[in-house]
C-alpha cells in the first residue's frame, strides 16, 4: 500500500535525529457519497465563493483572516503562522520520556504512524525497539497544520505511533456531576463482581462491526440492479489553466487549507 | 463544569441496569480563522460548484451518488439511506469485560463523562467493582442514528464512556511495509539506558498551548501595524546510520 505522507521532518531525542514521515493510522469506515448535480450527474466540488462578487475565488487569491470585529479581519499569511514555531513545525523533539501506564486515556486525541524516511531506517528501528523494551513513550511538542500539539510517541507492533494529546486545560472538570455519597450494598457488590468475572475476556475489536455499513452496501447493490449507473460528463481541463501538475498543486493546497478550516470548525 | 447532557441511556449487563447521562469531557479552545479574498478582504463562503458547468448548485439541485469507478455513480435517495439507520434504543449493552490497559490507544476516540441519572442505583457499586477488579467493559449502543463501540471505564467516583474505533478503521502496521534492521546489543543497551535517564512522571498540567499565546501576540502585533519577522528555520541534520552508536554514547554522556 502506498502511504500518503501528511508531513515530513525529523524526530529527535537527545543527540539522535531521525528523518521520518507522518502517515495516518486510522480511516473512518463510513461509506462515503459524492454530491452530484441532479441535472447532468457531474460531481460537485467545494470551492470558496465571494458572496459579493458572486465568483469562485482561486486558492492563490485566498488569505486567512482573524476576526477582530464584525466584518473586520486581520489578514495572516501562512509564513507568519509558520514563523511562530519554526523548529516545531519541522522537528518532533522528544524532551522527555514517560511511562505509558501513567497516561489517563482521557488525554488521547488522534493517532498517526511515523515511518522512517531514507537513511533513517536504522535509528528508527532502534527507537522502536528501546521504547518497546523499556515500555516508555516520548513526549514532544509538534506543530501540524498551524496547530501546536502535545504528542506521545510510542512503540506499537514494530512501528512508531504518534498520538496527539489534549492539553490539561481542555479536560473539563466533573465535580459537578459526581454521584452523591451512596452506601454500597455488600450483596449487590458481590453479585456485580460475580457477573463481571463471568464476562471477562480479551479485547477483540474484530468481533464488533458497524452493521450499518453492510446495510448501506446491500442497499447500493440493490439500487444498481434496479436502476443501473449514471455517468458524469467528462470535464475538459485544458482551458488555458496551465500545465496539469500546477492544477494538481493548487488543488492540493486548497484541500489542505480547507482541511485546516474544517478542523477549526469541528473544534469550536 | 462538565459539558451539557448530550444523551441519556442505561448501562445493561446480566441483572444490572444503571441509568446515566452523557456529558462532554473535553473542550478544545482554538483560535478560529476565516478565509478572505485577498484583494478586498471579503469573507468567503464554501459553495458547491458543478465540476462540469462551473456554476453554483443549490441543495435542491443536488443528488447523492456512490462512486463505483471514475465518473460512474449509483444514485441513492436520502430517504432510502435513512432506512439503513440503526433502530433507536437507550441501552448501552456491555458485552464483556477486559483488563484495563489492554486496549491500544489507537482505538480510542472521544470520551464522555457519565452522570448517574436521578434513579441511578448501583452506579457507585459499579464504579467500585470496575476499579477494584481493574477492568473496563466493552459495550455497544446507538446514539443519534449511529452505532457505537465503546469502553466503560471507572475514574475516581465517575464512570466514563470512551468511544472505540471499529477494527477495520485502524490501519495495520503490516501495511506500512517496515523493514527489519539489525541492531547491536550495545546500541540497544545504551538506547534503553538513555531513555530511562530521560524518563520523568507524566505531568500534563505542565504543558501549555504556547502556540495559542504566540498566535494571540502575532495578531495583536499585526493589529498595531507592526512588521512580523520571518525567521529562516534551519533543517536538522539526521544521524547517519554508522554514527548512531556514537550519537547514543554522546547523548548518554550528556544526561548521565
Amino acid at each position: 500500500m502506498a502511504v500518503h505522507a501528511i508531513w515530513s521532518g525529523t524526530i529527535s531525542f537527545s543527540l539522535v535525529a531521525i528523518p521520518v514521515q507522518l502517515v495516518k493510522a486510522v480511516e473512518p469506515g463510513r461509506v462515503s457519497f459524492h454530491l452530484l448535480h441532479s441535472k447532468d450527474y457531474s460531481p460537485l466540488v467545494r470551492k470558496m465563493f465571494c458572496p459579493e462578487e458572486e465568483v469562485i475565488i482561486p486558492p492563490e487569491e485566498i488569505i486567512r483572516g482573524y476576526e477582530i470585529g464584525p466584518g473586520e479581519y486581520i489578514p495572516i499569511k501562512d509564513e507568519e503562522l509558520e514563523s511562530l514555531s519554526p523548529e516545531r513545525s519541522r522537528t518532533i523533539e522528544i524532551v522527555e520520556f514517560i511511562d505509558m501506564q501513567e497516561v489517563d486515556p482521557i488525554y488521547y486525541d488522534h493517532p498517526y504512524y511515523l515511518v522512517p524516511a531514507k537513511g533513517g531506517e536504522k535509528a528508527y528501528r532502534l527507537l522502536v525497539e528501546v521504547m518497546r523494551r523499556t515500555n516508555k513513550a516520548g513526549l514532544a511538542k509538534f506543530v501540524l497544520h498551524e496547530r501546536e500539539y502535545l504528542v506521545a510517541v510510542k512503540s506499537t507492533e514494530g512501528a512508531l505511533a504518534l498520538i496527539t494529546l489534549h492539553y490539561h486545560d481542555e479536560i473539563l472538570p466533573y465535580e459537578d456531576i459526581e454521584p452523591a455519597e451512596e452506601k454500597i450494598d455488600a450483596e449487590v457488590q458481590s453479585r456485580l463482581k460475580q457477573s463481571i468475572k463471568e464476562m471477562m475476556g480479551d479485547f477483540n475489536p474484530g468481533k464488533y462491526a458497524d452493521d450499518r455499513r453492510k446495510k448501506v452496501m446491500d442497499l447500493l447493490k440493490q439500487k444498481e440492479k434496479e436502476q443501473g449507473q449514471v455517468e458524469a460528463p467528462v470535464v475538459e481541463e485544458a482551458e488555458g489553466a496551465g500545465p496539469p501538475d500546477l492544477i494538481a498543486a493548487l488543488e492540493e493546497s486548497m484541500r489542505k487549507m480547507k482541511k485546516g478550516m474544517r478542523r477549526v470548525k469541528q473544534h469550536r | 463544569m462538565a459539558g451539557g447532557t448530550i444523551w441519556k441511556g442505561y448501562i445493561h449487563f446480566a441483572d444490572t441496569d444503571v441509568p446515566v447521562k452523557l456529558h462532554t469531557a473535553v473542550k478544545e479552545d482554538r483560535m478560529q480563522f476565516h478565509l478572505l479574498h485577498q484583494r478586498d478582504r471579503v469573507k468567503l463562503h464554501q459553495q458547491m460548484i458543478c465540476a462540469y458547468e462551473k456554476v453554483p448548485v443549490s441543495p435542491a439541485e443536488q443528488a447523492k451518488g456512490f462512486e463505483l469507478e471514475d465518473g460512474k455513480y449509483i444514485l441513492i435517495d436520502p430517504l432510502e439511506l435513512e432506512q439503513t439507520e440503526p433502530e433507536s434504543s437507550r441501552m448501552i449493552e456491555v458485552h464483556g469485560f477486559v483488563k484495563t490497559g489492554q486496549i491500544d490507544p489507537i482505538f480510542l476516540e472521544r470520551v464522555y463523562y457519565l452522570e448517574p441519572d436521578t434513579l441511578s442505583k448501583g452506579y457507585s457499586a459499579l464504579v467500585e467493582a470496575l476499579k477494584e477488579m481493574k477492568v473496563e467493559g466493552i459495550c455497544t449502543w446507538t446514539m443519534r442514528k449511529r452505532s457505537y463501540l465503546g469502553a466503560l471505564q471507572a475514574s475516581g467516583k465517575l464512570l466514563r464512556l470512551h468511544i472505540l474505533r471499529y477494527a477495520d478503521e485502524v490501519i495495520s502496521v503490516k501495511s506500512l511495509d517496515l523493514q527489519k534492521f539489525p541492531l547491536s546489543e550495545k546500541e540497544l543497551q545504551i538506547g534503553s539506558d538513555l531513555i530511562n535517564q530521560l524518563t520523568v512522571p507524566f505531568e500534563p498540567q505542565k504543558f501549555e498551548n504556547e502556540h495559542q499565546k504566540k498566535l494571540q501576540n502575532l495578531i495583536d502585533k499585526k493589529a498595531r501595524g507592526e512588521k512580523i519577522d520571518i525567521p529562516r528555520p534551519r533543517p536538522m541534520k539526521r544521524t547517519a546510520p554508522n554514527k548512531l552508536l556514537q550519537a547514543l554514547e554522546a547523548s548518554l554522556h550528556k544526561v548521565a
